[in-house]
């Protein structure tokens, strides 16, 4: 949870909230073909209840926010560029959104996805 | 052919030619890229996100250059092996989002060809569809209104110019003409981009492309930017200047109608008869002008103007004068601010106001960011802060509640060693000043700082700006409500009302101290006044008054 705090109140934003916002920009980000469970459990669950949560993770501690992306990449697309604005653009999100400090976003690629074979 | 002697293309020969081999390819695509060169700023001004794609025409332009030097001494004639080769440049020097999505558009046009010799119209357009359908595969939700939007419009006008024309030059006018319509109703697709005035770069980026291609068939110049009619709202005149270059002391911005349609090619060589940075807008049917001129010209575009068209409005500025102006503004409320050498502690402070900037820096901070409660600053400004001064260990006080967390974000993205003193107020941020030693051991000052910032109270003094309940205090939108450590603790319907209480609320029999800053919002005479019943008040503490110049606050207290 987090919260920013002014004079008169404090915002709590959930982890979901974030997740939510990390999931959507992460989704529109050219070359990023899908999120992937980070472990067996996961997938299993998944298998079993639609978890938009599924290849996030959010981490929070004293204000500052870390992100893990799992994520399935377009194969023939330049990788380090694509996680690069993947990064990029799920820091700007969730950075514009709450007014949170982002301070990680690490993308773990966990597989890529040949749709046409050179 | 031997390795060395390599093919070289004739213009004329390939503007008439009915099929493009390799070397052809790779004629139109060092064209392609020396138009995206010029056109380069262009494209960079089009960016609406501060941050996900950098400079798009930077970002395209590099990774059409990687894909040109892939095959720039390749004497490939296979038209399909050449565009492979292109893909892979292209794929290996991709930068930034817009460039993955070109390397990507390159993919598919090299899959369209496979290893065919040569390509005629029908060929490319096949080509050009399956560039469209890759790019496409390579995002689960397309946003339209991009780039990906603009190559889809282009394979599907060339599918249909098809049934009209065989000719490859005829082709590349029509997907020219497609894109150029698809780039200008990205607006309407995307509604950012309408916010913001522009069409989308990297569209407008593949659209030079394809331009670029077509201008050397024509055997148009591709070094020389053309000019290009801008909306009204893209138009930056207010960029501010560094400094007024020679011919360039006035400013003058027309607004006119033109007698017949405009002819642009004529009206910027007129123009740039005259002077530089000429820029040209359209909306509601309407032109405006814009261009730097040199004093002795400063009439000249007016009178050219009034020739062809209905002058509405005229805006000159002399320029020179406004910088003049400039600097000496600059100058007035200059800091002093200590030098640091390296190896001592730097200390950057968080400041409301001038008046609060001033007194730290009497203190001895070394940098200065301006910040509080509305204004929070990023951590980019806190890291630009301190992160050119010559020394390697840096204290940051805060001085809100609020900033504490960017100083610490901004701690933790650079090599030094920084450390944040969590200064919720200004007084406390200025009692830990004031346990600075420059030359200390590091862990000591920062040690000695933190112990400071518990020993003194800071009270703030500012208007409800709405009723609400609090604390167990009832506040009614503009009353005055006194603030003691940042909780709420009192709400009287004036100010010295307000000081009082909150002095009452403080600790003031353990302290000695009360210090003043007062806000901009606040007249000399009425803090004059309100210090008097201070005094009168408690006669025994000692009271001490600054300017603050902070916003919001009439005054920020420091009792100590």
């Amino acid at each position: 949870m987090s919260e920013p705090t002014n004079p008169f109140g404090t915002i709590f934003i959930s982890k979901r909230a974030i997740t939510t916002i990390a999931a959507q920009s992460a989704l529109e980000s050219y070359g990023v073909v899908g999120l992937a469970a980070k472990n067996l459990a996961d997938s299993l669950a998944q298998a079993l209840v639609k978890d938009p949560a599924l290849g996030v993770t959010v981490h929070y501690d004293g204000g500052q926010v870390q992100i893990d992306l799992y994520l399935i990449i377009e194969y023939g697309l330049r990788v380090t560029t694509v996680a690069n604005s993947v990064i990029e653009s799920v820091r700007y999100h969730i950075e514009k959104a709450t007014g949170l400090v982002v301070k990680q976003v690490n993308v773990h690629v966990r597989g890529l996805r040949i749709s046409n074979p050179d | 052919m031997s390795t060395a002697e390599f093919y070289s293309v004739d213009r004329q020969q390939l503007a008439q030619a009915t099929t493009l081999d390799g070397q052809g390819l790779k004629t139109l695509v060092e064209a392609a890229l020396t138009w995206l060169k010029t056109n380069q700023q262009t494209v960079n001004a089009l960016n609406v996100f501060p941050v996900p794609d950098g400079d798009t025409g930077t970002n395209m332009l590099l990774t059409l250059q990687a894909a040109y030097n892939e095959v720039a001494n390749s004497g490939e004639r296979n038209v399909g092996k050449m565009a492979h080769a292109i893909a892979q440049g292209a794929l290996m020097g991709a930068r930034g989002n817009s460039g993955v999505i070109l390397s990507q558009i390159w993919r598919g046009f090299a899959r369209g060809l496979d290893s065919l010799d040569v390509m005629d119209a029908a060929i490319m357009v096949r080509a050009l569809i399956e560039s469209r359908n890759t790019a496409y595969k390579g995002v689960v939700r397309p946003v339209e209104g991009t780039i990906l939007t603009v190559i889809k419009d282009v394979s599907i006008a060339a599918e249909q110019a098809l049934a009209e024309t065989q000719d490859l030059n005829l082709l590349l006018e029509q997907i020219v003409q497609a894109a150029d319509v698809s780039v200008k109703h990205t607006p309407e697709l995307l509604p950012i981009l309408k916010q913001a005035g522009v069409v989308d770069s990297g569209g407008k980026g593949l659209f030079f492309i394809f331009e670029g291609m077509l201008r050397y068939l024509k055997d148009q110049p591709l070094e020389t930017a053309t000019t290009t009619v801008m909306p009204l709202a893209a138009m930056q005149l207010e960029e501010t200047m560094e400094a007024v270059e020679a011919g360039q002391d006035f400013e003058v911005v027309v607004d006119f109608r033109p007698n017949e349609p405009l002819n642009l090619e004529s009206f910027y060589a007129e123009l740039s008869e005259m002077g530089t940075s000429i820029q040209v807008g359209e909306g509601d049917g309407f032109y405006r002008m814009h261009i730097h001129v040199p004093t002795e010209n400063r009439y000249l575009p007016i009178d050219y103007t009034m020739k062809i068209g209905a002058v509405t409005k005229v805006a000159i500025e002399n320029l020179r004068a406004q910088m003049d102006d400039l600097q000496h503004a600059e100058s007035t409320p200059h800091l002093q601010l200590t030098h640091v050498e390296p190896g001592q502690i730097a200390v950057v402070a968080v400041s409301p106001g001038m008046g609060i900037s001033q007194i730290f820096a009497s203190l001895g901070i070394n940098a200065v960011v301006e910040g509080g409660q509305t204004m929070n600053p990023s951590t980019e400004q806190i890291l630009g802060a301190f992160e050119n001064l010559p020394t390697d260990q840096v204290i940051i006080l805060p001085n809100n509640k609020n900033i504490v967390l960017a100083a610490q974000a901004a701690a933790s993205m650079t090599v030094k060693k920084v450390a944040v003193i969590p200064s919720k107020s200004v007084p406390q941020g200025l009692s830990a000043m004031l346990r600075l030693n420059p030359e200390g051991d590091f862990d000591e000052v920062v040690a000695e700082m933190n112990e400071a910032i518990t020993e003194v109270e800071s009270g703030e003094i500012t208007v409800a700006t709405r009723s609400i309940e609090i604390n167990g205090v009832s506040v009614k939108e503009g009353e005055v409500i006194a603030l003691l450590n940042g909780q709420l603790i009192a709400a009287q319907p004036d100010l010295e009302k307000a000081c009082l209480a909150l002095l009452e609320k403080a600790n003031t029999a353990d302290r000695e101290r009360i210090t003043f800053f007062y806000g901009q919002n606040i007249g000399r005479a009425e803090v004059n006044r309100i210090v008097d019943i201070i005094r009168t008040a408690y006669p025994t503490h000692e009271i001490e008054l600054h300017e603050g110049g902070q916003p919001h606050y009439q005054f920020i207290l420091s009792i100590e």
